[in-house]
């Protein structure tokens, strides 16, 4: 039991965040789980299923969050200003502590947000912050989890935009050193999972992400995830647009997979999932598959490095995550499978040739019964540069050097780092780009997509 | 009768990543690459070209273009550098220094504070008294600098209102709409024309005297990635993405020849160069092939390749006096350089 000064009674503290069931209503949350382990530590669970290990600083939100109120009521107490502090993730580089001066015009660059405010900007900011701060408090205190569209839509008018809520949101977690998570703020679900694994909730449901048909299941919240069964898993693919519904993951030559699309920039939630994974099965070799252009790239080092924006969120990044393509060498040499035989025999072989001439691919409608089905003996010849790229946008060339110039700032650059440079200079160099459909065959990713996974499992 | 071009020398990994772009001087040659140095090495006083000079972190983002003056009468003291961030620098040798030292920073050119002037420049030529130096930008304009002054004398504009605009001291900007990317370019030697090759397959000539577009020329439907000036200023070579080198007559701006190699599809030209006397064209492209044309017979007469890795840049060396080493000729040299990192050094077989 505690004091709680805005509700102005004794709580009791608060539960674990839990997921509704089918009918709406909350379930009791599972016992708290047991220290993670990759293997599970008793013999009950098989060897594939993990328990996912959890944050536990929920409390310390709540505690940071009561005494930012206290402080609150002392200064209406006495009739003073009203401060609530306030640091932007984005600024955190270009802080200037030395600018001490306030600038009358805009109070923008501080880091607090005053009532009565120097400006009526502040005022409404004041006022949007506030409210932000209790519905997460409120949230908190009932266990459920709010989502900032929930949060927008409250007060449509006093926030203005969706992005102004994810702004605050994301800068009131990190003034307060916690993840938005610990706020009981969650963004609605974006990216999709599909794959032989099993997500076994906390509320008891369980999601098996190989059922869907088309493009896979919403990817829930990493935290309300309590076990995962991975099955016989053996890779897993992030790409940041849906493949065609081709059920590669089922028909892959390298084995079973996952396939996590992310939609374009993934959101925190697709990472989180990400880098859980990784640190519960770090042998799992993970990649990412993105378009050859320099927003492919920027998408590629988003799940690798992380944001700014969200840089104070626990474990996000998967720094080890693997570039499946596409790069300058898929999109310039290129082989494509034609019948014509009287192609020119002047240019050599590219090295990435399968030996055979010849593939099997299984039908997709029906894989378990069917006989392999044999494609006809075909021509590999190299596809010209010209036919599957295009030429980079003035916008392009600018986010291509904005990712240079980030790369290059920084202190060592890795060696990803290094390849990403290179290929961002190719890319302005030809000044073309080319999409995931570049290294088809005729809308089918199949060959290629095994072709380099099985040579990165060697 | 082909040539015959054997490989002098090849100075391995000479630098840390792809090597984009070359410029010759009368006794060095300046390389450019991905990394943020540039690196000059010596091309007269040995068979093994030593570096003889590193300018560390010239362009942080690394560097796409470097440029000399060419022709046989060019002082061989500037060469203009360009990085991927845009930024444009100028170098001057200083003859008195030592040889690790020569080279050093001269100006810087100033970014366009107007927005709606901004494109980051690309390509650049100078002019053969090193006085003037031309730089496109990604929106198809050609900015015309004096380097003494160190001011803008000239902005050639190609986008949808130009042919006929662009002349007078200053360019106000604004009227002309957005412009191919103007990915190569070229000033003559006798400093009369302007030349620049786009994206969307344009090749422009402008007169310098007059301040104006004088020819428009097509022929190659695919973007323009080198234009170069004879010599003696007579023909203009274009070649790109079209994988064929045309050849254009400066007196009526005629598209007067072709010249391509076998094959269905050949490769993307990145570079191209005509040497001292004009007699002869070389080529480098994608697929990793540097090539010498005869321009008068319209033929390919010598084909090397070190590497299926891309070549970014081919130069001709300027003729030297002497020979390189005892005992060896004295004939033409010429450089390619790219994806492997190396800078490749040939020699025509027959001395004299």
């Amino acid at each position: 039991m505690y004091f709680c000064p805005i509700r102005n009674q004794f709580l009791h503290r608060p539960s674990q965040p839990t997921t509704s069931n089918a009918h709406g209503q909350l379930s009791p949350p599972l016992r708290q789980p047991g220290p993670s382990s990759v293997r599970a530590g008793s013999s009950r669970l098989p060897r594939n299923i993990v328990f996912i290990p959890q944050s536990q600083s929920n409390d310390d939100v709540l505690a940071k969050i009561e005494t930012l109120f206290e402080t609150i009521v002392d200064a209406v107490s006495v009739g003073g200003p009203i401060i609530i502090p306030y640091r932007r993730s984005t600024n955190e580089q270009a802080f200037n502590p030395t600018a001490s001066v306030p600038n009358p015009r805009d109070g923008r660059h501080m880091d607090t947000v005053r009532f009565p405010g120097r400006n009526p900007q502040e005022l409404r900011r004041f006022e949007a912050l506030f409210r932000i701060i209790e519905l997460s408090h409120e949230a908190l205190l009932s266990g459920t989890l709010i989502t900032k569209r929930n949060i927008y839509y409250q007060n449509m008018e006093l926030f203005r935009s969706q992005s102004v809520v994810d702004e605050m949101v994301d800068n009131l977690a990190f003034t307060l050193g916690v993840g938005r998570g610990d706020l009981n703020i969650v963004a609605t679900a974006k990216g999709l999972i599909a794959g032989q694994v099993k997500l076994m909730m906390r509320g008891g449901i369980c999601i098996n992400c190989a059922e869907s048909s088309d493009s896979g299941v919403l990817l829930p919240s990493i935290s309300a995830v309590d076990r995962i069964d991975f099955q016989s898993v053996k890779w897993l693919l992030a790409t940041f647009r849906t493949l065609s519904a081709s059920l590669y993951h089922t028909v892959s030559r390298a084995g079973s997979g996952i396939l996590v699309t992310g939609k374009g920039y993934p959101d925190l939630a697709t990472r989180k999932f990400l880098a859980t994974v990784h640190s519960v099965r770090p042998r799992l070799p993970m990649f990412a598959l993105v378009d050859f252009d320099p927003h492919g790239i920027s998408i590629l080092r988003t799940y690798q490095y992380g944001s700014q924006r969200l840089d104070h969120e626990e474990r996000t990044k998967v720094p080890r995550l693997r570039w499946l393509g596409i790069r300058s060498s898929d999109v310039l040499s290129h082989t494509v499978i034609t019948q014509d035989l009287s192609a020119n025999s002047q240019d050599s072989q590219s090295s990435q040739d399968l030996s055979s001439q010849e593939s099997i691919a299984y039908s997709v409608d029906t894989f378990q019964d069917e006989r392999p089905v044999k494609r006809p003996r075909t021509r590999r010849t190299k596809s010209h540069a010209g036919d599957c790229t295009s030429p980079l946008s003035d916008g392009d060339r600018e986010k291509a050097v904005s990712v240079l110039r980030n790369i290059c700032t920084t202190a060592r650059i890795d060696t990803a780092g290094r390849e990403h440079k290179l290929e961002l200079q190719r890319m302005l160099m030809l000044n073309v780009k080319a999409e995931i459909q570049a290294v088809d065959e005729f809308g089918d990713i199949t060959n290629w997509l095994d072709e380099r996974l099985l040579s990165h499992s060697r | 009768m082909s040539k015959q071009y054997l490989t002098l020398h090849t100075v391995d990994q000479a630098h840390p990543t792809e090597i984009f772009s070359l410029a010759p001087t009368p006794t060095t040659l300046i390389s450019a690459s991905g990394s943020s140095h540039l690196l000059i090495h010596s091309t007269t006083t040995s068979p093994t070209f030593p570096l003889v000079q590193t300018l560390s972190n010239a362009h942080r983002l690394g560097c796409h273009h470097v440029t000399t003056a060419r022709g046989l009468g060019s002082p061989g003291n500037t060469f203009v550098s360009v990085g991927f961030g845009g930024e444009t620098k100028v170098w001057r040798c200083d003859p008195e220094q030592s040889e690790s030292d020569k080279w050093s920073l001269y100006w810087t050119l100033p970014t366009p504070a107007n927005k709606k002037e901004k494109g980051d420049v690309w390509a650049v030529a100078l002019s053969a008294d090193e006085g003037y130096l031309a730089a496109t930008t990604s929106d198809g304009r050609i900015h015309v600098w004096d380097l003494e002054a160190q001011q803008k004398v000239q902005t050639y504009e190609t986008g949808a209102s130009a042919g006929g605009g662009g002349g007078g001291q200053e360019s106000n900007g604004g009227v002309v709409g957005s412009g191919s990317f103007a990915m190569a370019v070229d000033l003559s030697r006798d400093g009369k024309f302007t030349a620049s090759g786009h994206e969307n397959g344009g090749v422009y000539v402008f007169n310098n005297d007059a301040g104006r577009m004088v020819y428009s020329l097509s022929g190659l439907a695919k973007p323009i990635r080198a234009v170069a000036f004879s010599p003696g200023c007579k023909r203009l070579a274009a070649a790109g993405n079209a994988g064929i080198i045309a050849i254009y007559d400066m007196q009526h701006g005629e598209h007067v020849a072709n010249l391509s190699a076998t094959g269905a599809r050949p490769a993307w030209i990145t570079s191209i160069d005509w040497n001292d006397t004009g007699e002869y064209l070389l080529s480098g492209s994608l697929d990793g092939k540097v090539r010498v044309w005869d321009v008068a017979r319209g033929v390919c007469v010598a084909t090397h390749s070190e590497t299926e890795s891309a070549l970014w840049c081919v130069r001709w060396l300027p003729k030297s006096e002497k020979a390189l080493a005892p005992g060896m000729g004295k004939g033409e040299m010429f450089v390619a350089a790219g994806a492997n990192r190396s800078l490749t050094f040939y020699r025509e077989a027959t001395g004299s």
